[in-house]
């Protein structure tokens, strides 16, 4: 796990990403994203040959019996709610007709 | 109405003291007073504070039982969202934004009718441990001009320090409640993961982001926690809190676990460590037992936090497209004011290039950074190599708490590495500010509970110690810092 992060991969992650950067930023990104990708290198000390990746949540916590862990699908019952939030959530887009909402054409 | 807490502004408001209105109004002309040097909040509520608390004044007249937090002028982090206020998340790209909705820890606080002043500063989308990311302005330490406030919730901290309200909500996703209460010398409690709703937070990395109280005192803490916490089938990681922990007593003084790794890297500032001895000593008078344990993973902890953090967010913040939340006006690379209602002259834009400038000018450098850190880190080749290295490194950092737990109840740490810093000190250093984080990550990665609590009544510069629980036992680190504080006074 060396730092392989040059200009040319620093300008595909920010298409990737979607995101404008100015030259300026680039030169700062590139020094600064290899300082913190360098300092990564010290996982490589630990050995994770046989775990299991976690992605969060309090698994395990009912080694402290307290309660149930998060480790199901969680569903919610389904019911039509009137939380008269579609218009609250549409109204800020920046042109809309109707109800439909104005976007410049997807594909070119 | 110097200092008020919220049991101290409800005793005075139940036994007639003071009218709410009074109150809010007087916090209205400290923040008129001082907020233009603190730089605390980045919005205010006044009309609709002021009318809430004539109405709840006229219910007091009128015989009205009134609960604890009734009345209480709140301030909350610009990353929660209130129906129809401003939210910003202290990014250009959400500047002219309103909330469309109440965060659940809003509608909870408003059914206890709980008045909110305003909304204070951040880093900008939480990313940050000083509050200079923030894109629209810099908050100050209360206690010293020169100095941060700490982050991502500074603004929050230094509001309740320099009493410009008397409670505040933050959020903590490696430290962001924590660290600020350190630095402006305020009690902050980052609760259990999944103990409080997220829904109406704005999010930055799901799998670390909680709520929580930044407050006065740790009793405050508790009044808040208790109000906000709770299942909600909006945020389907919340979890069905049994625990009650309202007048919940101890039975017996537990044993608290210091973690050597915490205390031997060498990068304790001596400041700290002598204000950690002192609040040793002070819980040791208690009744406390201390015994030492080791958190072997601890010095990995900021490396791991620093991959799965970012990842996360750049997936949390594509939805930032430039048209959702209101599109910015993009000249020269930098943005003006909104455009509302058009495209606002930039008709001939693709899709694409709508994304690529409204990105790139509304998001500010830290960022821009860590979103594409984060595209980086999960990306194909690199994926094994950091993400997943880094999920299996937080799987061995939470078995340490799990091993350490088997000893002790409570495990104390720093709260920070150093006191408040300057500003501008470590802004151009992204990696030494990362590391300001080292003693609030491992909580976040490990979903425990912590919080932080002054050393002391009356520092020169406030430094804080952190209590960290198993799971969803906030009781016990609630009481033994309400026994700390009452000791202190």
């Amino acid at each position: 796990m060396s730092a392989p992060i040059d200009e040319k991969t620093l300008k595909y992650l920010a298409q990737l990403s979607r995101i404008k950067l100015e030259e300026k930023e680039e030169k700062k990104f590139l020094k600064n994203l290899r300082e913190i990708l360098n300092y990564f290198e010290l996982l490589k000390e630990v050995d994770t040959e046989h775990i299991e990746p976690l992605s969060g949540g309090t698994l395990n916590q009912n080694e402290f019996g307290t309660g149930q862990a998060i480790t199901e699908n969680v569903f919610r019952e389904f019911e039509k709610e009137e939380r008269g939030e579609k218009e609250k959530l549409t109204e800020q887009f920046f042109e809309k007709k109707d109800n439909f909402l104005k976007i410049p054409p997807v594909f070119e | 109405m110097n200092g008020l807490t919220i049991k101290t502004f409800y005793e005075g408001l139940k036994n007639k003291k003071f009218k709410a209105v009074e109150i809010v109004e007087e916090y209205y002309k400290r923040i008129a007073e001082k907020d233009e040097e603190i730089g605390t909040y980045l919005s205010l509520n006044k009309t609709d504070a002021i009318s809430q608390a004539k109405k709840l004044d006229s219910d007091i007249e009128n015989g009205k039982e009134i609960s604890i937090l009734a009345g209480t002028p709140l301030a909350i982090k610009d990353n929660i969202l209130i129906k129809n206020q401003s939210v910003t998340a202290a990014s250009k790209i959400l500047s002219h934004y309103r909330g469309a909705y109440d965060a659940t820890v809003i509608k909870k606080l408003k059914e206890k009718e709980a008045i909110f002043l305003g909304k204070t500063n951040l880093d900008e989308f939480a990313m940050g441990s000083s509050t200079e990311n923030s894109a629209f302005k810099i908050t100050k330490n209360p206690f010293d001009s020169e100095r941060v406030p700490g982050g991502s919730s500074g603004g929050s901290a230094a509001a309740v320090a320099a009493d410009l309200c008397v409670a505040a909500l933050g959020s903590d996703t490696g430290g962001s409640i924590r660290q600020p209460a350190s630095f402006c010398g305020v009690v902050g409690l980052k609760p259990t993961y999944g103990a409080v709703s997220r829904y109406g937070l704005i999010a930055m990395a799901s799998s670390l982001d909680q709520i929580g109280p930044i407050t006065k005192t740790v009793e405050d803490a508790e009044i808040l926690f208790d109000a906000i916490k709770g299942k909600d089938s909006m945020d389907s990681t919340s979890i069905d809190l049994k625990l009650q922990t309202t007048n919940h007593k101890l039975q017996t003084p537990k044993v608290i676990g210091i973690p050597k790794e915490y205390f031997e890297a060498g990068g304790l500032d001596k400041e700290v460590a002598k204000a950690l001895e002192e609040a040793i000593k002070n819980l040791k008078n208690l009744g406390f037992k201390f015994k030492e344990i080791s958190l072997p993973y601890t010095k990995y902890a900021v490396a791991c936090y620093y991959i799965i953090m970012p990842a996360e967010a750049s997936t949390n913040l594509a939805r930032y497209d430039g048209l959702r939340y209101g599109k910015l006006q993009i000249t020269n690379h930098s943005p003006s004011q909104i455009s509302g209602g058009n495209l606002g002259g930039q008709e001939s834009q693709t899709l694409k290039e709508i994304y690529f400038d409204q990105r790139g000018g509304g998001f500010g450098q830290e960022v821009k950074k860590r979103i594409i850190l984060g595209s980086f880190v999960l990306s194909a080749g690199y994926y094994d190599a950091y993400y997943l290295k880094a999920q299996k490194v937080r799987r061995l950092i939470r078995e340490g708490f799990n091993e350490a737990f088997k000893e002790v109840d409570v495990i104390l740490a720093p709260a920070s590495p150093t006191p408040a810093f300057k500003i501008g000190e470590k802004i151009t250093d992204p990696l030494s500010m990362y590391l300001s984080d080292i003693f609030t990550i491992p909580a976040n990665l490990a979903g425990l509970p912590a919080i932080s609590i002054p050393v002391n009544l009356k520092p020169n510069l406030p430094v804080g110690f952190q209590l960290i629980g198993k799971p969803f036992c906030e009781d016990e680190i609630l009481t033994i810092g309400k026994k700390y504080e009452n000791c202190l006074h």
